[in-house]
């Protein structure tokens, strides 16, 4: 049938995980990758690519890219992006499309937490975590790890806690010594399982949630959403119920293909500035080096594809920045390649 | 003689009484070079670490001033009556005796408006014998000092660009021209009232929204986005007018403009959003930013607050002013949509 394999790719590159999925032009979830960066964004990306070419063949079209998350100007410039867009507003875009009534959107992943607050479905608020990563998926892995169980079994194991112990949320240092304290005496792994969930939770809502009305319905998505340990925590906190969307831990990626369609969609005859499927098998190679310009020695990196320069950056004074046509700022790169070349 | 002036803390608001000052006095100031990694890298060693970032960055230009016969480091106490500057600018110049060059003498003065002008000028005349200078060449002196430093505040509030003042000023202490600042006309026009661009007011210490490196150059990439309203172009009277409601004075010089100006910002309906820059550490913004929060919401002003620090990576700087612009942005158009059948048809099109 005609239309039949066309699609929207959004993805979602995170510190500790990689999503991808494929949108099909009538709203509905084609694929859905999640995906360890495990620190390699580039080879995780095209990773995710192969697997998906195995699945849909290649006579599907794309008809549009959107990425976010903390590489996405990395992956917007391996994959050739329409959209680049931060991972609030993709994770706003997603949750009001999946269900409109949403005013507050729970958001943990690996090494950030945000609140988005909804009204009539456009962000009126958000908040995420400083500079510390206390109560973010990271730590949780690290505690799950310390302590031998897998993360799968975190959140069923806290579920099961009859007095759930009190943990030092604070700063997870605190909450590592206390937890460990707790084992000492004697206290069952599901009861400090629950504890330091609500320790994560009070502590997410003391600081990322600090002053925020926080309404219903509520989302709670991001990769930490799966820990029905944490999800209790929050019911119990907030007194209301929170909803995990279907895919509430590809929910970035999936904002981004939707802003995606809505920039391809809106401009008639638009073409994807996809650079094809095939991306999975060509060399991509990242060099940085130091330049020694100015007394800032920016770490310049630079992207390559088969020794050819796809971009640079991280230069403060852009000489180096050849953004590529999928930059933000792509409204000075005429000018900043005139530069190089004179 | 020549004096070190570090470029950082007490230079973004009172450069231009010193250098009018020592102007006067015949003496060359010369200023440390902009900020960059190294200032910053040397700062951060010198000084103990849990003061705050703009303290660390001065102590980082203490150590770029080279070739200089001293250094000066003023005790800022009080700059207008019935205020005081912030702490930390009261333990200069012992705090950061640490970060000063062997050998490098440190020069100081107390000043302090709280005790009143005489006090100040015989501060500056027992100073002045430290240099050489009579009574009467103090007192021209500091009458210059108080001309530049009007000069400079009355052109900030008719919307002149910070940087532009100031190389104007330092081509003065130079030697290179004569002051003539109020002849010059602005390069940076005022914002337009009738501009399409949004409208983002970037409140904070003037020596955290100046201070390109320290806050990875917040000012220019919003300027970019936006036509940005600074604390500094806000006249005085309107910022006395929007400090009437609060039950308790603030006695900090810095936050009292902060607040003035913000609450202005968080009133005035041209203004699309209000972005808070502080830092770590820093306890006049832990009450005045959450003061402004408050009102704020009241008003349902977009507002969001960036905290720095030492990191030097910028992803979730940007990562936060790209989402705030976009809410922002998002907004405004859906206020500004009103359906003739008075509802969205398809309110999922417009989603955010």
């Amino acid at each position: 049938m005609l239309g039949e394999d066309k699609y929207f790719l959004g993805v979602d590159v995170g510190s500790v995980s990689t999503n991808i999925v494929l949108l099909r032009p009538d709203n509905t979830l084609k694929e859905a990758l999640y995906l360890r960066t495990q620190g390699r964004p580039m080879q995780t990306i095209q990773e995710g690519i192969k697997l998906l070419r195995s699945k849909i063949g290649n006579s599907a079209e794309i008809m549009g890219v959107g990425t976010t998350g903390s590489a996405r100007q990395l992956a917007a410039t391996l994959l050739g992006a329409d959209v680049v867009k931060n991972e609030i507003t993709a994770h706003a875009v997603a949750a009001s499309r999946v269900n409109p009534e949403v005013q507050t959107i729970l958001e943990i992943g690996g090494q950030d937490s945000k609140i988005i607050i909804l009204r009539d479905g456009v962000a009126a608020d958000f908040a995420m975590n400083t500079v510390c990563a206390a109560g973010t998926g990271s730590f949780l892995d690290q505690q799950a790890a310390r302590l031998g169980i897998p993360i799968e079994e975190f959140g069923p194991l806290a579920l099961q806690a009859k007095h759930p112990v009190q943990i030092a949320g604070r700063c997870s240092v605190f909450a590592e010594s206390d937890m460990i304290h707790k084992q000492q005496l004697g206290h069952s792994l599901s009861d400090i399982l629950a504890g330091l969930c609500q320790a994560m939770v009070r502590n997410y809502l003391n600081n990322v949630g600090k002053n925020k009305d926080i309404r219903g319905p509520i989302f709670f998505q991001g990769g930490v959403a799966a820990n029905p340990g944490i999800r209790k925590a929050f019911e119990v906190e907030l007194g209301q119920p929170v909803i995990v969307p279907e895919h509430y831990d590809v929910m970035g990626a999936l904002g981004a293909a939707y802003l995606a369609q809505e920039k391809v969609g809106m401009q008639v005859g638009m073409r994807s500035k996809f650079r094809g499927l095939h991306l999975g098998e060509t060399q991509f190679e990242a060099k940085s080096f130091e330049c020694s310009g100015c007394a800032n020695h920016c770490e310049v990196v630079e992207i390559q594809q088969d020794g050819i320069s796809l971009a640079r950056w991280g230069d403060r004074c852009g000489k180096w920045s050849i953004a590529s046509s999928t930059s933000v700022d792509n409204d000075s790169v005429e000018h900043k390649v005139k530069q190089l070349g004179a | 003689m020549k004096i070190g002036f570090p470029r950082a803390l007490f230079y973004y608001d009172y450069f231009p009484f010193w250098a009018g000052f020592f102007h006067s006095l015949d003496i060359k100031v010369v200023t440390s070079p902009p900020t960059h990694r190294q200032i910053m890298e040397q700062g951060l060693k010198k000084v103990s670490d849990d003061t705050c970032l703009p303290l660390k960055i001065l102590a980082g230009h203490i150590q770029a001033l080279d070739k200089v016969d001293a250094i000066f480091l003023p005790r800022m106490v009080s700059v207008e009556a019935d205020t005081y500057n912030c702490p930390k600018f009261l333990g200069i110049p012992e705090s950061l005796f640490t970060a000063v060059p062997a050998g490098i003498p440190v020069l100081t003065v107390t000043l302090n408006w709280r005790k009143g002008r005489r006090q100040i000028l015989k501060d500056l005349q027992v100073f002045g014998l430290q240099l050489g200078k009579g009574k009467a060449d103090i007192q021209k002196a500091f009458t210059l000092g108080q001309e530049w430093q009007k000069q400079y505040q009355d052109s900030s509030g008719a919307g002149w660009d910070f940087e532009e003042t100031i190389r104007e000023i330092e081509k003065v202490t130079k030697g290179l021209t004569k002051p003539q600042m109020s002849t010059l006309t602005p390069s940076i026009p005022k914002v337009q009232d009738t501009t399409d661009r949004l409208r983002i007011a970037l409140v904070g210490h003037s020596y955290l929204t100046h201070e390109a490196y320290g806050s990875q150059n917040l000012l220019g990439r919003l300027r970019k986005k936006a036509e940005v309203d600074l604390v500094q172009h806000v006249k005085q009277e309107e910022v006395d007018t929007n400090l009437l409601g609060l039950r308790k004075k603030l006695f900090w010089n810095h936050a009292k403009q902060i607040f003035g100006a913000g609450n202005k910002f968080v009133r005035d309906p041209k203004i699309d959003g209000v972005i808070y820059l502080s830092c770590f550490g820093c306890g006049t913004d832990s009450m005045v930013q959450e003061l402004l929060a408050r009102y704020a919401r009241e008003q349902h002003k977009p507002y969001m607050m960036i905290t720095l620090d030492e990191h030097s990576g910028e992803a979730g700087l940007v990562t936060r002013l790209e989402a705030f612009i976009d809410m922002v942005e998002r907004r405004k158009v859906h206020e500004g949509y009103v359906s003739a059948y008075g509802e969205c048809l398809d309110r999922d099109s417009n989603a955010l």
